[in-house]
């Protein structure tokens, strides 16, 4: 689950590398998201299927980037967002939802996410958007 | 830009030369100040000089009367006096002139020094006190001792002033040319700086003028670019505003706004109160959240403008007709930026109303365009015989239903009745286009019920109620007119059928019938017999004319079963059609053993459709009555159709015989039977008929 880090070199001495936290209920959409990113300074640190669990992963690993379902079971996106930012105020997310209303992508993004993609989307759309992230984070 | 740059540059410049004016203009006061002073000490010591020049000549003067006195022995402490006083003043005189430090110090100098000199020869003669003169018994009045030192001293002096006295008037000469000359220097630089002084000044005046116009032509190009900008708020077809941080409008927006918002006190308005009353209290409680997140840095403008919910804001407005009037508004923001931050929020508002409607419109020719193959397709496959016979059924159909429309109605009950029948006309129709597949049509039907539907379950019915209805049945007759034409060009393309064939025209009969009877829960038995004589070249006609009979016979004719029962007849409706050959060519006999029709319901309908007068109906028979059925006018008459039970088409019916030369006669008993008797003539084309 979790990518191997590549041993680092000395050019990467001073390069930081991102930790995500990929948070979806489905199993499917979660090794989507981990197999489609091709960053090298990006590590995927967690998973979570619902939204207590991101937060109980969020807690232990200290994540600097969030990609966020917002339809989960237990809790869903949009409060796990709100608890995220209250938790680490600089933490960055990007919400991915079947939700296409532009009310919801409003709520999310005043609870604090950062960016919005819809499902279904493409790899480069995906890779698009969490570097848009990494770039704010 | 450029216009501020420059304007930006010009004040600071004009603001230094105007500075250092002013200042020269000081220094050339201040030094003109000192300069006059100067001058007024260069004179006044130049007078004090020249009254000192004339003092050397005065003590010479003065020794001498001393001298004299001195010899004849009179009284010379007057004279002695004198020499004093002026040689104070001589001494006063100098002093002062060393003092004002006005006149020429080597000049000065060496008249001092001289009168030094002169006045160490003097000092004896002034020191001199006591009495110089002695009486003596012989000779008189003698000098004394002290008189004979005194008046010695005074010889001396008196041969030192002979010697002297013009020299130091002469030095003291110089030192008042001295004076005169850094007098007139000072008077000439005094000049030099007035002029001076005058020319900044004169500067300082042009500058201000300058500085006057140029402030003139400022606030002028000032005033026309606000002009300009007026204009461009006036014209512009956008609405634009700039929200400041607490979401409310700037002063300055453009007039469209006027329009779009029908309000004009803009100025300070909140959004929130823009919106209030134009969108359902969710959208504007998202839309307020959008906006405060502008002012934040959590995302970039792309992002923002992918989750703007006002991108297409439906609303409803007063018209300027007085109804309500729906309309789409975009609107877009802009964060514009300032050296902290967003200053404010640029909001553009675009009436996208037609664009909206256009794209509509453009979906609804694409589903048009894609229901109009879908109805080929099904076209296609549906028994041209029957599309035909529908078409007509259809047309007719619906125009009852137009004129059960126009029927002017007045109270609730009249409104009821006008609903109840054009149910009636449009599930039947509904129906016969389900069963030839011919989707579209009956999409729109069923449209249509829904409407006529709704206006049923109103509590209270007006004639405006009916007007979607009549809207939407103009879609479906010109929807009707283009499958129609298709229907006509497929006929065109397709082979003929193999006319008369066994089975093609009572088959038609027999599915409709079962649909019918379906449909109206109406027991049927069909009897059929000689349709496989039917010659080609009349297969169309009768087999249209049959299923409009049928149609009308299964729908208003057969009573529904519980009616037949209380009638004592049998529970299913018999309905026949039989053709044979005559010796003049062919008959066709359609009969129901249905409600028959009232010869006195048709003459009622008639008169309410004016096509006879009350008088007409009252001379009429029986026959003529009947032959009333037939006439295009009364065909469409509701009055027929939901009095007498008798159905639509009749006078199509009528005419598709004619075409062909046939004729058309009916018999009918209330309550019992209805029967059409058809004859047509010989065909010439009857080979094709199978014996």
């Amino acid at each position: 689950m979790i990518r191997a880090q590549r041993t680092p070199s000395p050019a990467d001495a001073g390069r930081r590398v991102y930790r995500l936290l990929i948070v979806d209920d489905s199993n499917i959409v979660r090794r989507r998201i981990e197999r489609s990113q091709h960053f090298e300074d990006l590590q995927v640190v967690g998973t979570a299927g619902n939204g207590l669990d991101a937060l109980e992963v969020f807690a232990a690993t200290d994540p600097d980037v969030v990609t966020m379902d917002l339809t989960m079971p237990r809790m869903d996106g949009i409060e796990c967002i709100g608890r995220m930012v209250e938790l680490k105020p600089s933490v960055r997310i990007l919400v991915i939802s079947a939700l296409a209303d532009k009310a919801t992508a409003v709520e999310a993004m005043e609870r604090g996410a950062n960016g919005f993609l819809n499902k279904p989307f493409s790899d480069r759309q995906l890779n698009e958007a969490i570097a848009e992230l990494m770039r704010g984070a | 830009m450029h216009r501020s740059r420059s304007f930006g540059r010009a004040p600071l410049l004009t603001v230094g030369v105007g500075l250092a004016l002013a200042l020269s203009l000081g220094v050339v006061l201040l030094a003109g100040f000192r300069l006059a002073t100067e001058l007024n000490g260069s004179v006044v010591a130049l007078q004090t000089a020249s009254s000192l020049q004339t003092y050397p000549a005065d003590i010479s003067r003065e020794i001498d009367t001393l001298r004299e006195r001195l010899e004849v022995r009179t009284y010379a402490g007057r004279a002695l006096d004198d020499l004093r006083g002026t040689t104070t003043r001589l001494d006063d005189g100098l002093a002062d002139l060393a003092r004002a430090s006005a006149a020429d110090p080597v000049a000065l100098r060496a008249a001092r020094d001289s009168w030094a000199r002169f006045h160490r020869e003097l000092d004896p003669v002034l020191a001199f006190s006591g009495q110089p003169y002695r009486d003596s018994d012989t000779a008189g009045s003698v000098l004394s001792t002290a008189g004979r030192a005194h008046f010695m001293h005074v010889r001396r002096a008196q041969l030192y002033a002979a010697r002297h006295a013009q020299a130091l008037r002469e030095e003291l000469g110089k030192v008042v040319d001295g004076l005169r000359s850094s007098a007139s220097t000072a008077a000439l630089r005094l000049r030099g700086l007035l002029l001076g002084g005058v020319l900044a000044a004169l500067m300082l005046a042009l500058l201000a003028v300058h500085l006057q116009i140029a402030k003139g032509r400022e606030e002028r190009s000032a005033r026309e670019a606000q002009e300009r900008t007026r204009d461009i708020l006036r014209t512009v077809r956008e609405g634009f505003f700039l929200l400041d941080s607490g979401h409310r409008i700037g002063p300055v927006w453009s007039d469209a706004l006027r329009r779009m918002f029908g309000r004009e006190d803009f100025a300070g308005l909140s959004f929130q109160d823009l919106l209030q009353d134009l969108v359902p209290p969710a959208t504007l409680a998202t839309a307020l959240k959008y906006v405060n997140l502008l002012w934040g840095d959590r995302a970039h403008e792309n992002l923002m403008k992918s989750i703007n919910p006002l991108a297409q804001l439906e609303i409803t407005t007063e018209s300027e007709r007085g109804g309500k009037e729906t309309r789409y508004l975009q609107f877009d923001f802009h964060r514009v930026m300032g050296p902290k931050g967003v200053q404010h929020v640029l909001c553009a508002v675009g009436d996208i109303t037609s664009s909206v409607l256009l794209a509509r419109e453009l979906q609804d020719s694409q589903s048009h365009a894609s229901a109009q193959l879908d109805l080929l397709i099904g076209l296609t496959r549906t028994d041209p015989l029957q599309l035909g016979s529908f078409l007509d059924t259809a047309d007719a159909g619906l125009r009852l239903v137009n004129a059960i429309m126009k029927e002017p109605a007045r109270g609730d009950g009249e409104f009821r009745r006008k609903i109840d029948g054009l149910m009636r006309e449009l599930h039947s129709l509904k129906g016969e286009a389900a069963a030839l597949e011919l989707t579209s049509v009956a999409e729109r039907l069923h449209a249509l019920e829904g409407l006529v539907e709704a206006c049923a379950s109103k509590a209270e019915l007006s004639g405006a109620d009916f007007l979607p209805v009549v809207l939407k049945l103009d879609e479906l007759l010109a929807h009707l007119q283009g499958v129609k034409e298709i229907a006509g060009r497929l006929m065109l393309t397709r082979e003929p059928q193999p006319l008369g064939e066994s089975g093609s025209i009572g088959a038609a009969l027999e599915s409709l019938a079962a649909q019918l009877s379906r449909e109206h829960g109406k027991p049927i038995r069909l009897e059929l017999a000689g349709l496989a004589q039917v010659p080609a070249a009349y297969a169309r006609t009768v087999k249209d004319c049959l299923i409009q009979l049928l149609r009308n016979a299964a729908v208003h004719g057969i009573e529904p079963t519980d009616q037949r029962a209380a009638r004592g007849k049998n529970g299913t409706g018999l309905i026949s059609a039989k053709f044979a050959a005559t010796p003049n060519g062919y008959e066709l006999v359609f009969e129901d053993d249905g409600a028959g029709i009232a010869a006195d319901t048709l003459k009622r309908a008639a008169v309410r459709r004016q096509l006879i007068s009350e008088e007409e109906a009252a001379a009429m028979d029986t026959r003529a009555a009947m032959a009333l059925m037939f006439r295009p006018g009364l065909s469409t008459a509701d009055g027929v159709s939901m009095d007498a039970g008798r159905g639509v088409g009749m006078d199509v019916v009528a005419r598709g015989l004619q075409s062909i030369g046939g004729r058309i006669g009916v018999a009918t008993h209330p309550g019992r039977f209805t029967r059409f008797r058809i004859t047509l003539p010989a065909a010439d084309r009857a080979t094709g008929a199978v014996a």
